[in-house]
């Protein structure tokens, strides 16, 4: 083929997307193999739907990006667990350990690949992006450990008294379901979504950390819980200007008594951050330089490059709605067997909530899925007992230890204070109800 | 519910369960029989017009008590016969809603004589519907001109249309320099300015009168428009004209189980070794129409979760149309697969319920769309 000679193009029918070949021509209605479509008469006809020349259109091949499946659809579904971060695949071990055989699908979002989560809130500084936290690939643990994996799939209604549940890849029958579904990020209306980041999976975080990585910038960080606070001290030691907003006075009200909690505003302002309590937002526009301009009430304005929001976690209702599982704060179940008000249907992880409050730590997981396994495969065991977690905060400059969850309307009794360290209990009646420990003894920050 | 505005005109219709009844009788008495021919290429106006009568079309209006349950069910009856007659029965349905919620009095003029089937019309939506959520490019165009629009271009695949029949439409109207300005949604009137072709032939449902329509300048004027602009109306709309299919799919399946039950008798010994047997599929057909009477409560609801419920319900309505259709056949054995056996002539309609804007494909791509999370750019 000479070098001048243009390629062959394809034309395609808008109306009924019949494809004409230049190199193939329309033989049947007279068009010989090489008739460039600019030589087609007026009068022809598309040889399916009849409409004329005018309704063609350069067809260039789209780029199709479809996902690497490892399910074999044609196969039972057998036990479906819904969700792959730590709790869906914490079920689909402790299953495996107790049965090699008996069919699992496992449905997730994204492409269910392992990461260890609270690694998110510390990863900006330590230069990783999602390939670095990816531990394995999804549709590798999958064939590891003989699941059938539906990734890229949404769950979309669940009808329990057929056992039905029905995802953006079609209808499964379960024998059991286990909801690992996770909790959602809570954006208050003044956030609009997109002009906020989220970081409470690997995917959004990642396109975070991508648009970081393009140099030091400026940020904003509204919501001074765990994970704000956290991720505050996360990009200012990777070199970004922090700004951490929270409507209370002081970070983390409601977990720490004041006293505690100015130590860890002072330890991350003397970092650098920005913090700025007292911060009701009005709301977030974006400016035309791309900028994001925040408006406070009482008139103060914030430009910052990016928005992160930190506001807290919910557990989306969708799927119990359908499914008619009892809800209160996040999916109910039995506290011991972690099954959900409909029999065949248990649940673990962050979405679920036990006597009405919601426990969304990692320690627990694998324990609730050890008892589900157990209870779905009918071994004994003496099920799950809860417990309130230890909740360590991974703020470097100033380590935060509490055991136990602290109680409302408790005071706090101080048992030790110098300059690095704070230590206070919450008591009832001399048992101790919360154990806090604000920074590290002089000789461990030695170490 | 504004059921007390209902007139004396059309107080006959005002009883849900005499429009079953009588619905189901003409279905029963007239489709049943000339299904074969429907599905061969007879198109059947003369029973749509009895169907008509017995307030087959009145239901979802708003003038007849935004019942649209009852427009689902009566559907439903009609597709449980025909389903190429339950498919014109929805589009007949939709036509009619854009008429009322269009608000034009030129148009609510015309929607008594539509809806008691004494005039026809279908629904041009299906590219439009599918153009708007991005997944191909508008047919028709417009350019604004004194008075109204001119509208050229190739909209195919339109059905339950004819010589002076209408359809509902929409064009994205272009200004001067040939870019997009916004959509019009209009009243299609089929008269002499406009050239039908026919369309290839369909492996079955023929008798659906599906055309090419091909405008050139063709002018609209204010009497025929919809809305202008169109697309916060279709957001508003899309819901109720998605559920409404579920009416054509609901009578598919049951359709296929009445014609297990028909051989349960004589054939059940056997029969009792094949999947998805009558009563299974009787409790998912009850637990889809039944969610389905639920979002029809509702139709104009504008939520995210209700469009998904609805996407969802109308999906699965053609999952199971699939799976009851061929499970159908296979207990029929080789009496449901004569020519003239309704048990292969609905594995086609479920085929069409599958198919027809929005697809299986279609909705599940929708569905991923919608609960994915919005992120920054």
């Amino acid at each position: 083929m000479s070098k001048e000679f243009p390629q062959w193009r394809q034309y395609l029918c808008r109306a009924c997307g019949l494809i004409y070949d230049e190199e193939k021509g329309d033989p049947d209605s007279g068009l010989a193999p090489g008739t460039r479509f600019e030589d087609i008469p007026d009068d022809w006809e598309c040889p399916l739907c009849g409409v004329t020349k005018t309704d063609f259109e350069l067809f260039e091949k789209p780029v199709v990006t479809s996902i690497e499946q490892v399910t074999d659809f044609n196969r039972e579904p057998g036990i479906v667990i819904v969700g792959a971060g730590l709790a869906g695949w914490a079920a689909v071990e402790a299953i495996r350990q107790l049965d090699q055989q008996v069919t699992i699908t496992l449905i997730s979002a994204c492409q269910a690949d392992l990461y260890h989560k609270p690694e998110l809130s510390v990863a900006i500084s330590r230069g990783l992006d999602k390939t670095a936290l990816i531990q394995e690939r999804g549709i590798d643990a999958a064939r590891r450990l003989g699941v059938q994996l539906m990734s890229a799939t949404f769950v979309v209604g669940v009808t329990a008294e057929l056992n039905q549940l029905r995802t953006t890849r079609g209808s499964l029958t379960y024998t059991k379901l286990i909801l690992a579904q996770g909790a959602k990020p809570a954006l208050p209306k003044q956030l609009p979504p997109s002009l906020c980041w989220r970081v409470n999976d690997l995917n959004s975080w990642s396109a975070m950390q991508q648009a970081l990585a393009q140099g030091p910038q400026s940020i904003a960080i509204v919501g001074a819980g765990m994970i704000g606070c956290e991720i505050a001290e996360d990009f200012i030691r990777a070199g970004h200007r922090v700004a951490l907003l929270d409507r209370n006075e002081l970070p983390l009200t409601g977990l720490l008594p004041p006293q505690a909690a100015k130590r860890l505003a002072e330890s991350l302002m003397d970092l650098g951050v920005n913090y700025r309590g007292n911060s009701e937002i009005n709301g977030i526009v974006e400016q035309a330089n791309g900028t994001k301009r925040i408006s406070f009430k009482g008139g103060d304005m914030l430009d910052v490059d990016h928005v992160l929001a930190a506001t807290g976690l919910i557990t989306d209702n969708r799927i119990a709605r359908h499914a008619g599982l009892d809800f209160e704060q996040g999916i109910k179940v039995n506290p011991t067997t972690l099954q959900t008000s409909q029999p065949h249907i248990y649940a673990l992880g962050d979405c679920i909530s036990i006597q009405g409050t919601p426990c969304r730590f990692i320690e627990p997981i694998k324990h609730q899925a050890k008892s589900i396994a157990h209870a779905i495969l009918e071994h004994d065991s003496r099920g799950y007992v809860h417990s309130d977690p230890v909740i360590r905060l991974k703020t470097r400059s100033l380590p935060v230890v509490m055991k136990g969850l602290p109680l409302s309307g408790i005071g706090w009794t101080l048992i030790h204070e110098d300059t690095d360290t704070l230590v206070m209990e919450q008591r009832i009646e001399n048992q101790i109800v919360s154990h806090l420990k604000v920074g590290a003894s002089s000789q461990t920050k030695a170490a | 519910m504004n059921s007390v505005a209902v007139s004396s005109l059309t107080a006959p219709w005002a009883d849900d369960s005499k429009v079953l009844a009588d619905v189901g009788s003409v279905a029963r008495q007239q489709l049943a029989s000339a299904a074969k021919r429907i599905d061969e290429g007879y198109y059947p106006l003369d029973i749509m017009a009895n169907l008509g009568q017995a307030g087959a079309y009145a239901g979802h209006l708003d003038q007849h008590g935004c019942r649209f349950g009852l427009s689902i069910l009566t559907m439903s009856e009609i597709s449980r016969h025909c389903g190429a007659t339950g498919f014109m029965s929805w589009a007949h349905d939709v036509c009619g809603l854009y008429m009322e919620q269009s608000g034009n009095p030129a148009l609510l003029a015309r929607l008594d004589d539509h809806t008691a089937g004494r005039t026809f019309g279908g629904t041009g939506l299906s590219n439009p519907m599918k153009a708007l959520t991005g997944i191909e490019k508008m047919a028709l165009s417009a350019k604004k001109v004194a008075g109204g629009y001119r509208v050229s271009g190739t909209l195919p695949w339109v059905s339950h249309i004819g010589p002076g029949q209408y359809c509902g439409a929409v064009a994205t109207v272009e200004r001067g320099d040939g870019s997009r300005s916004h959509e019009i949604m209009f009243m299609l009137d089929l008269d002499e300015r406009v050239n039908l072709r026919a369309c290839p032939e369909f492996s079955g449902m023929e008798g659906t009168s599906t055309w090419a329509i091909s405008l050139v300048d063709y002018f609209v004027s204010e009497d025929q428009m919809m809305a202008d602009p169109a697309r916060p109306f279709i957001q508003r709309i899309r819901g109720a004209f998605v559920l409404l299919q579920v009416g054509i799919a609901a009578g598919v399946i049951q359709g296929s189980i009445d014609s297990m039950r028909d051989v349960e008798p004589t054939l059940g010994h056997v029969n009792q070794y094949l999947h998805n047997r009558p009563d299974e599929l009787q409790a998912e057909y009850d637990d889809l129409v039944n969610r389905a009477l639920v979002l029809a409560e509702t139709p104009y609801e504008g939520s995210k979760e209700y469009l998904l419920d609805v996407l969802d319900v109308r999906c699965q309505g053609a999952e199971l149309s699939l799976k009851a259709s061929q499970s159908a056949l296979l207990h029929q054995g080789a009496k449901g697969y004569l020519m003239s056996a309704a048990a292969q002539r609905r594995i086609r309609e479920a085929h069409f319920v599958a198919i027809v804007t929005p697809a299986i494909k279609h909705l599940r791509w929708e569905m991923a769309k919608q609960m994915r999370e919005e992120v920054p750019a």
